[in-house]
C-alpha cells in the first residue's frame, strides 16, 4: 500500500518531485566529488612526495658557493640526514623556445638540471624517475597542460651564439616546483648536455637541499640554518610549503565545490519543508480522518516521511554513482600534476560518509517538520480542513485606498505582504543567486582594475623595469640608472632596491626579511594604516609580515644593518600580494651583500611614446623585464584573472540554474495552492493575462527585494569574504571596484529574465484549468 | 422583450481517464429574455450547473452555440470572454468564494477597479450604496472572517453587481444558508430583478424557484419541461400559491 501511495503522490506532483530530486542529486554529486577530490588530492600529494623523496628544507641561492663548507656544516648538524646540492643553469626566457615564440613574456624562472642523485627526484607521468638521453629533454607538466606539448615535440635553446634543439622524451612531476603558483620550473637534460651547457650559461642557481632524521624538528633546523653563515641569497622553503602550494589550487576548488553542495542541500531542505507544509495543508482533512480512525501520529509521520526518505535516498545513491563519472573532471589536474595514488578504501568511504551526511540532514529536517502532526487535533482538522500553517498574515493592505496602481499589481503587493512567510525561501534563494553572480563579477572587476596595483605593494608609474639577480647586476643597474637620468623622455623616476636583512625574532635568533629601500615618495603607495617611512629610523611592513610578526604601527622591530642590531619604528602597514606578501619598505641603505633585485619605475613625458620607450629599454637592458602598469598586472595576475573569469561564468550558471529551479518549483506550488483563488479571479472577469501579471509581478517584486539585499550583502559580506581569502595572500582590506553596469544592470537583468521566462512558462498551465471545476471544488 | 441569452443545441461531454466521452449536456436549446428571472431545477447530476457555466462562457461547450446580446460567445477568445464577464455578467456561488486576502470592501470594489467603467472614488461610492441596499453597510471596514455566511453571500451579491451587469448568474446561491438568510437573499435577488437585471439561477430549492418567472426542469443533460409562473410581486400573498403550483408540477416531473 505504501509503495502505491508513494507512486501516486509522486506522479501527481511530477515537477515538484523532479525539482527536489535534482537539488538533492546535484548536492550529492558535488559533495561526493568534492570529498573524493580531497581524498585524491591528499593521497596523491603524499604519494608524489614519497616517491620523489621531497626535500624537507631547501635554501635557494644565486651566486658563488663553497660546497665543502656546507657539507661540513651538514655533517656537524645532528638533525640532518642527507644533504644534496642541486646545480641549476638559469635560462633567460627569451632564449628558450617551447613553441614558435620564446618564453620571453613568461613570468617563470626557467632552469636546466639533471636528475637528482639521492632525493628530490624528478618523476615522469608514470611516477618513475625521469631518465633522459643525450639530445632529449623532460619538460615540466605545467608546460604540457599550458601548451598541450607532446612527447616528440622539440624544445630549442638559442642564445644567438649557441643553439641546441632537444626532443621531449618525458614530462616532469616536480614535488617542489609543480604548481603554476611556483614561478620556478626545472627542465631535465642529460649529464652530457648539461656539461655542454655549463660552458654556455653563466647564470647559476643552487638548491641546497636537506632531509632531516626527524621532520618534526624542522623549525629548530630552520632557525639553526638561518643563523649560520651559510649562503642564503634567495628564499628558504620547506616541505610544508611545498605541500601547501601543491594542494592550494585544487584544495580551493574542492572547498568551493563542497560549499556549493552545502548550499544546494540547504535549498533542498528548505524546499522539502515548503512542499511538506503545503502537502500537509492540502491533506489536512485526510490527516484528521487518519487520526480519527485511530492511526497514531508516528504512523502518519512514517507515511509522509517515507516519500522524502525514498526521494532523498534515490537521489543520494544516484548522486554517489554519478560522482564516479563526474569527479574525473575535477581531478584531471591532480592526476596530471601529481599522478594517481593507489586506490584505498578511503576513496570510496569518505564520499559515502559525505553522502550519508546529506541524506541524514534531509531526513532529520523532514522529521522536524513532521513534528507538527502531533499538534493536529482530529476534530479540528476534519471541521476546518485548514492548518493555517502557511496562512496569511492578518495585516491586510487596503486596495480601495489606492488611487492609481493597476489591480493585478495591487493584488501582487497584497499577496507578497500577507504571505511573507511563504516567500522566505524564494527570497533567500534569489538573494543567494544575486550574491553568487555579483561577488565574482565585482572581484573580477577589482582585479582587472588598474587600482589593484595598490594591493601589490607598489606605486603607480608608467613603466616599471625589473632587474633580477645576475652576476653583473650591479653594473647593469648603474648603467640603467644613468640612462634613465639622462633620458629626456623621462619625466620622473624612482630607483628601489630590494635586499635581504636579518630581523630579530622572539626566540632570540634571526629570520630573513626582504626590504625595499630607496625613494618612496616619487610613486607613493597607498597605505592600509599609517604612512610611508619618513626618517631613516622608520620602516613600513606588508600586512602579512605585520600580522606574522604581531606588530602594529608604533611598535618597533630590530634589524641587523651593517652587522649591528638597530631598532626601527613601524610607520605604516600596506597590502602586498607579491613575493608571498612578505615585504617591507624603508629609507636606509640596501644590504649590498644580499641584493635580490632592482626596480626602476618611471613616468614618461609623452604617453604616445610609451611603447617605443619600453621597447628601447627592453632592447638595451635585456633580460630586464620592462612592463607598463597593465602589462605588469597582466603578467602577475593574468592566470588568476583568467580563473576568476571562469568563476564568474560558473557563478552565473549556478545562479541561473538555482533561480530557474526555485521559480519553477514555487510557481507550481503556488498555482496548485491558489487554484481556487485563480478561478475566483477569472470568474469575476480577470483575463488569463491579468492573472499572469499578478503572479509575475509577485515573483519580480520578491526578486527585486532579494537582488537589493543580495547586492548589499555582496558589497559588505562579499567584500569581507574576498578580503578573508585575499588576506592569506597579503591583502586583507580589499575594496571592490564596481562596474555599475555589470553589477547593477546586467546581473540583475539576467536574473529578471530567467525568473520572468520561467514564471511565464509555469503560468502557461493555468490556461488548462477549468474555472467551473475549480469553483465547484 | 428581446432575447439576451440564447443557446442552440448546446452540448458538453467530458472524458475521464481516457474513457469514452460522457455527455453532460445534450443539445440544449434555451432562450432567456431581457429582464427575465429564470431558475433551473433538476436532480443531482442532471447538468444544471454545467448548463450555467457553459451558457455563461465560463466553460467551453463541446457543441452548439451561445449568443449573448447578439454576440456569439462560443466564438469569443478567452480575453473577450473575460471582458464580458467583467462588464456585463455577475456571478454568485453556493460556496461564497470571496478572496481571503482582501477585506469586505476590497472584495467588492476589485472588479469595479478592474473594469474601469468609472473612477475609483465612484466605484467605492457605488460599493457603499450596494452594501446599504443589501443591508450590510455596517461591515464596510470589516474583514471577511468577521461576517456570517448570509452576510458574506450579500457581499458576493454586491461584488456581482458592482459593474451593473446585464445578467446575474447564480449557482445554488442559498444552498449553504439557513432559512432566514436564504429568504433575505431571495428578496434581494427579486429586487435586483425588479430593477431590470436578468437573472438565471440553478437551485434545488423550490422556494427560490417559486419567486422566479420561469422554471426549467432538467434530467440527464436535457431540459425536459418548463413552467411559466409569471412575475412575482413582492408583498403579495401569492407566494404560497406559487409554491403549491410548483410543487404539483415538480411532483409530476418525478422530482
Amino acid at each position: 500500500m505504501l509503495t502505491s501511495m508513494l507512486k501516486k503522490d509522486m506522479l501527481r506532483k511530477k515537477s515538484i518531485t523532479a525539482t527536489l530530486f535534482i537539488f538533492i542529486f546535484l548536492a550529492s554529486v558535488l559533495m561526493a566529488s568534492g570529498a573524493k577530490m580531497i581524498v585524491e588530492l591528499t593521497q596523491s600529494i603524499q604519494h608524489l612526495f614519497t616517491e620523489a623523496k621531497a626535500p624537507h628544507a631547501v635554501q635557494m641561492h644565486a651566486g658563488a658557493l663553497n660546497e665543502a663548507e656546507i657539507e661540513q656544516w651538514a655533517r656537524d648538524n645532528e638533525l640532518v640526514e642527507h644533504l644534496q646540492i642541486v646545480e641549476m643553469l638559469n635560462v633567460d626566457g627569451s632564449q628558450l623556445f617551447l613553441q614558435e615564440e620564446s618564453e620571453k613574456a613568461s613570468v617563470m624562472d626557467i632552469s636546466f638540471v639533471t636528475q637528482s642523485e639521492q632525493f628530490d627526484y624528478l618523476l615522469n607521468l608514470q611516477s618513475e624517475l625521469v631518465q633522459v638521453g643525450e639530445g632529449s629533454i623532460a619538460v615540466p607538466v605545467y608546460y604540457k597542460s599550458q601548451y598541450g606539448l607532446e612527447i616528440g615535440d622539440q624544445v630549442k635553446f638559442d642564445t644567438g651564439r649557441y643553439s641546441a634543439t632537444y626532443t621531449i622524451s618525458d614530462f616532469v612531476r616536480d614535488a617542489q616546483m609543480n604548481p603554476a603558483l611556483v614561478h620556478s620550473k626545472r627542465f631535465v637534460i642529460s649529464e652530457q648536455d648539461f656539461e655542454k651547457l655549463t660552458r654556455v650559461i653563466q647564470e647559476r642557481e643552487y638548491l641546497i637541499e636537506f632531509r632531516l632524521h626527524d621532520f618534526s624538528m624542522l623549525k629548530a633546523f630552520t632557525t639553526q640554518f638561518q643563523n649560520s653563515a651559510l649562503p642564503q641569497q634567495g628564499p628558504f622553503v620547506d616541505y610544508s610549503l611545498f605541500q601547501l602550494l601543491n594542494g592550494l589550487g585544487d584544495g580551493i576548488i574542492a572547498a568551493v565545490i563542497i560549499l556549493i553542495s552545502i548550499i544546494l542541500n540547504l535549498i533542498a531542505i528548505l524546499c522539502i519543508r515548503f512542499t511538506m507544509l503545503a502537502t500537509m495543508e492540502e491533506d489536512y482533512r485526510e490527516i484528521g480522518v487518519m487520526k480519527a480512525i485511530g492511526m497514531t501520529p508516528s504512523m502518519i509521520k512514517r507515511l509522509y516521511m517515507s516519500k522524502y526518505v525514498a526521494l532523498a535516498l534515490t537521489a543520494a545513491i544516484a548522486g554517489y554513482a554519478a560522482s564516479f563519472a563526474v569527479y574525473r573532471l575535477f581531478t584531471q589536474n591532480i592526476a596530471l600534476y601529481m599522478g594517481t595514488a593507489p586506490q584505498t578504501a578511503l576513496h570510496a568511504l569518505v564520499p559515502l560518509v559525505a553522502i550519508a551526511l546529506i541524506f541524514g540532514m534531509i531526513v532529520l529536517f523532514s522529521y522536524m517538520v513532521l513534528r507538527r502532526f502531533d499538534r493536529i487535533s482530529a476534530v479540528e482538522a476534519i471541521r476546518s480542513g485548514s492548518t493555517g500553517e502557511a496562512g496569511r498574515s492578518k495585516l491586510k493592505m487596503s486596495i480601495h485606498k489606492n488611487k492609481s496602481l493597476s489591480v493585478p499589481l495591487l493584488l501582487a503587493v497584497q499577496d507578497g505582504w500577507q504571505r511573507m512567510k511563504l516567500f522566505r525561501l524564494l527570497f533567500f534563494v534569489f538573494a543567494i543567486s544575486a550574491f553568487i553572480v555579483i561577488v565574482p563579477v565585482n572581484f573580477y572587476n577589482t582585479m582587472n582594475s588598474p587600482s589593484f596595483i595598490s594591493y601589490m605593494g607598489i606605486g603607480n608609474s608608467d613603466i616599471r623595469i625589473d632587474l633580477r639577480h645576475t652576476s653583473d647586476i650591479k653594473e647593469r643597474y648603474a648603467q640603467l640608472l644613468q640612462t634613465v637620468e639622462q633620458d629626456a623622455a623621462v619625466q620622473s623616476h624612482a630607483a628601489l632596491v630590494t635586499s635581504q636583512f636579518k630581523i630579530a625574532n622572539d626566540e632570540g635568533s634571526y629570520d630573513n626579511l626582504s626590504v625595499e629601500t630607496g625613494d618612496l615618495d616619487v610613486f607613493p603607495l597607498e597605505y592600509m594604516e599609517g604612512r610611508a617611512p619618513q626618517t631613516m629610523q622608520e620602516i613600513a611592513l606588508s600586512y602579512t609580515n605585520s600580522s606574522e610578526l604581531g606588530k602594529s604601527i608604533g611598535d618597533s622591530v630590530v634589524l641587523q644593518v651593517e652587522g649591528q642590531d638597530q631598532s626601527f619604528t613601524i610607520s605604516g602597514i600596506y597590502q602586498d600580494i607579491t613575493n608571498g606578501g612578505r615585504t617591507a619598505k624603508a629609507r636606509f641603505a640596501a644590504n649590498e651583500d644580499n641584493i635580490l633585485w632592482y626596480v626602476v619605475s618611471l613616468d614618461v613625458r609623452d604617453h604616445s611614446q610609451l611603447d617605443s620607450i619600453m621597447k628601447q629599454y627592453e632592447e638595451q637592458f635585456a633580460p630586464a623585464k620592462v612592463t607598463n602598469l597593465e602589462g605588469y598586472l597582466e603578467q602577475t595576475l593574468g592566470n588568476t584573472v583568467e580563473r576568476l573569469q571562469l568563476l564568474v561564468v560558473v557563478g552565473i550558471v549556478i545562479a541561473v540554474f538555482l533561480s530557474l529551479l526555485i521559480t519553477a518549483l514555487f510557481m507550481k506550488m503556488l498555482i496548485a495552492k491558489d487554484t481556487s483563488e485563480i478561478a475566483i479571479l477569472r470568474s469575476i472577469g480577470f483575463s488569463l493575462s491579468n492573472v499572469r501579471v499578478k503572479y509575475l509581478s509577485l515573483m519580480l517584486m520578491i526578486l527585486l527585494l532579494a537582488v537589493v539585499i543580495g547586492t548589499i550583502c555582496s558589497n559588505t559580506f562579499g567584500e569581507a569574504l574576498v578580503g578573508m581569502v585575499m588576506a592569506s595572500f597579503g591583502a586583507s582590506n580589499i575594496r571592490f571596484v564596481i562596474d555599475p553596469m555589470q553589477a547593477y544592470v546586467w546581473s540583475p537583468l539576467l536574473l529578471f529574465a530567467v525568473v520572468s521566462l520561467t514564471a511565464l512558462g509555469s503560468l502557461a498551465s493555468i490556461r488548462k484549468t477549468s474555472i467551473s471545476r475549480s469553483i465547484a471544488e | 422583450m428581446s432575447v439576451i441569452l440564447e443557446a442552440k443545441s448546446l452540448s458538453k461531454s467530458v472524458q475521464v481517464n481516457g474513457q469514452q466521452p460522457q455527455p453532460i449536456l445534450k443539445d440544449v436549446d434555451l432562450q432567456i429574455k431581457q429582464g427575465e428571472f429564470v431558475t433551473v431545477m433538476g436532480p443531482s447530476g442532471s447538468g444544471k450547473s454545467t448548463l450555467l457555466y457553459n451558457i455563461s462562457g465560463m466553460d467551453r461547450a463541446t457543441g452548439g452555440e451561445v449568443q449573448f446580446q447578439g454576440k456569439k460567445l462560443t466564438a469569443l477568445s478567452e480575453k473577450e470572454l473575460s471582458k464580458l464577464r467583467l462588464s456585463s455578467m455577475g456571478f454568485i456561488f453556493q460556496h461564497i468564494h470571496l478572496l481571503k486576502s482582501l477585506n469586505i470592501l476590497d472584495n467588492i470594489v476589485l472588479s469595479g477597479f478592474m473594469a474601469k467603467k468609472m473612477p475609483r472614488e465612484q466605484v467605492k461610492k457605488r460599493a457603499a450604496e450596494l452594501m446599504e441596499r443589501v443591508g450590510i453597510s455596517s461591515l464596510i471596514d470589516h474583514d471577511i472572517t468577521q461576517a456570517s455566511g448570509g452576510q458574506l453571500q450579500r457581499v458576493a451579491i454586491c461584488r456581482a453587481l458592482i459593474n451593473s451587469p446585464d445578467i446575474l448568474f447564480g449557482d445554488e446561491p442559498t444552498g449553504a444558508l439557513n432559512s432566514k438568510s436564504s429568504n433575505d437573499i431571495l428578496d434581494i435577488l427579486h429586487e435586483i430583478n425588479e430593477s431590470g437585471t436578468t437573472i438565471m439561477v440553478v437551485t434545488h430549492d423550490s422556494k427560490v424557484a417559486a419567486k422566479s418567472e420561469r422554471v426549467l426542469f432538467m434530467v440527464d443533460g436535457s431540459i425536459v419541461a418548463e413552467k411559466h409562473l409569471g412575475k412575482y410581486k413582492r408583498g403579495s400573498d401569492q407566494l404560497s400559491q406559487r409554491e403549491q403550483e410548483l410543487h404539483t408540477w415538480l411532483t409530476a416531473q418525478g422530482f
